[in-house]
Parts: structure tokens; sequence; C-alpha cells
């Protein structure tokens, strides 16, 4: 539905050869994007991350110690 | 307090460390998620920190079989929006520094080594913003970028579509947002919504299009 409407708007205003170059300019987009995204997600996670997991393990085990004792 | 052992507790429950395995391998993409959402590294990793302090107290109420990484990014989406709301009460004076300053003093400086794209980012609706990484860069269905953003699925789709196209219009109007050309403002996506609008009132919203939209 949403489509056909797009379609509809975009073949008024210009042919194909402007929504191709649309297109191709969104996946260029949708790679920059991408590359951002994923070299964060590739950097090693710092230590304050394991750190922090642990602290939160120190305390539940505290926590916990205490119920079980 | 005794002293702390780093170590795995033997007497841990299981769940509770398959839970703990799932969220470490996790990580990348809680920061990845939080620095996109943020524009910078500092507090981007606070966010991720306090995502999974979150999402470790929390993990009782998560669903086992379900999407833990969906799970994981609506914490941080809420958490990241409420952390700013709880800045703009406690230093009201902030927000006016941050008019003053587009994007935020510390984006600007990491803007400096960011690609233009990438900057353009910083300047779409947080709304769009969200959805678009959700979907463009963290390749979530539509279904779930809307669960984690509270919306409807249609809702998700036309934002990640206003936001390719509002990209683009950034980065063509080049250095300033005041020449994206007022033509191209006329854009085809609002059209079709308010024309939607107009020409069928009563519809039940199965788009969801029209829900939530202002902001």
């Amino acid at each position: 539905m949403m489509q056909q409407w797009e379609t509809t708007v975009s073949n008024e205003e210009k042919p194909n050869e402007k929504s191709r170059a649309i297109r191709a300019r969104q996946r260029a987009i949708g790679r920059e994007l991408r590359r951002m995204y994923d070299d964060v997600a590739q950097e090693p996670v710092p230590d304050d991350f394991l750190d922090l997991l642990r602290k939160i393990d120190d305390a539940e085990q505290q926590k916990s110690g205490k119920k079980v004792s | 307090m005794p002293a702390s052992s780093p170590s795995l507790r033997p007497s841990e429950k299981p769940e509770n460390s398959d839970f703990r395995v799932d969220l470490l391998a996790l990580i990348p993409f809680l920061r990845a998620f939080a620095r996109s959402l943020t524009g910078n590294q500092e507090g981007a990793d606070d966010l991720a920190q306090e995502t999974l302090v979150k999402a470790w107290q929390s993990r009782a109420t998560f669903t086992p079989g379900t999407n833990l990484k969906a799970w994981l990014f609506t914490i941080l989406r809420n958490q990241f929006y409420s952390d700013r709301r709880r800045a703009w009460r406690q230093a009201p004076w902030d927000q006016e520094a941050a008019e003053r300053i587009p994007g935020g003093g510390e984006d600007q400086l990491f803007a400096a080594e960011l690609s233009d794209t990438v900057r353009a980012l910083r300047r779409l609706s947080d709304e769009q913003r969200e959805a678009l990484i959700l979907v463009g860069a963290g390749g979530f269905s539509y279904e779930d970028a809307a669960a984690i953003c509270k919306c409807a699925v249609g809702t998700v789709k036309s934002r990640v579509a206003r936001a390719r196209k509002t990209l683009i219009d950034i980065l063509d109007g080049a250095d300033t947002l005041g020449a994206v050309a007022r033509p191209a403002e006329g854009d085809a996506a609002r059209e079709i919504m308010a024309q939607l609008d107009k020409l069928s009132p009563g519809r039940t919203d199965d788009t969801g299009a029209g829900k939530k939209r202002s902001k």
C-alpha cells in the first residue's frame, strides 16, 4: 500500500533514473552507517565492562551469601 | 566485607551463567548502539554500562528463548532517554548551551573524525535516527525495531524512509541545513501521509504511520 503510493508519486515526478540514483545513494549511506556501527562493535570490550560484571557478581554473592549462612 | 573472588561461583545457578555468557557476548553491540545514539564514546560507554547493570538486575524478567539483543537494546534506549530527561531537569541552563552549540560540544570534537554521513546522522530527529540505526546498521527487522522503539511496525518503516531521505537532503545541502532545497522538502513521504490522512480519516491504523509522528 505504502509502496504503491510512493511509486505513483515518484513516477509522476520523474522517470526511474532519479529513483535509481536515490537508491544507490541510500545504499551508500547504509554501508556507511553499518561501517560506523561495526567499527564500534569490533572494538575490544574495555576492561571497565568486565570489571563491572565482576562487581555486580560480588555484590550478589555477598547478598546471597548472607541469606544462605 | 569478605574478600571478593573474581572467579565463577560454583554455586551459581546454571541459568544465571548462561545469561551472563550471552550478556557478555552482546556487549560490543550495546556499545555500538549506545555510540550511535549518543554520538560520543564516553557517554556511550557509560550508557552501555548502565544498561548492563539494569539488565543483570532485571534478568528474571527476561524470557529465555526470546531475543536477548532486542531486550537489551530496549533497556539501553529507555536508559538513554531517561538519562537525558534527567540531565535536562537537573540543569535547565544546559539546554541553552546545547542550543548554542549544535550537536553539543563533545559531538563536535568527534565530528572532526567522522564521515559526512555519520555527522549528518546527528542532525536527524531522535526517532528517525534510532529507527535508521536499528534497521540500517543493527540489522534488526522492522518488527524488532518497532518493539524496541515501542511503536508500530509501519511507524518504523516510515521513520527509516524519512531518515534516509533527510540524510540525503542534509548531505546535499552540504554546509547548512537551510541550504536544503525547499522543493525537495515537499517530500513525497510527507505528502503521502497527508493524503492518507485526508483520504481515510477513519482508517484503522494498520501501518501505524499516523501514530506518534510528532515530537
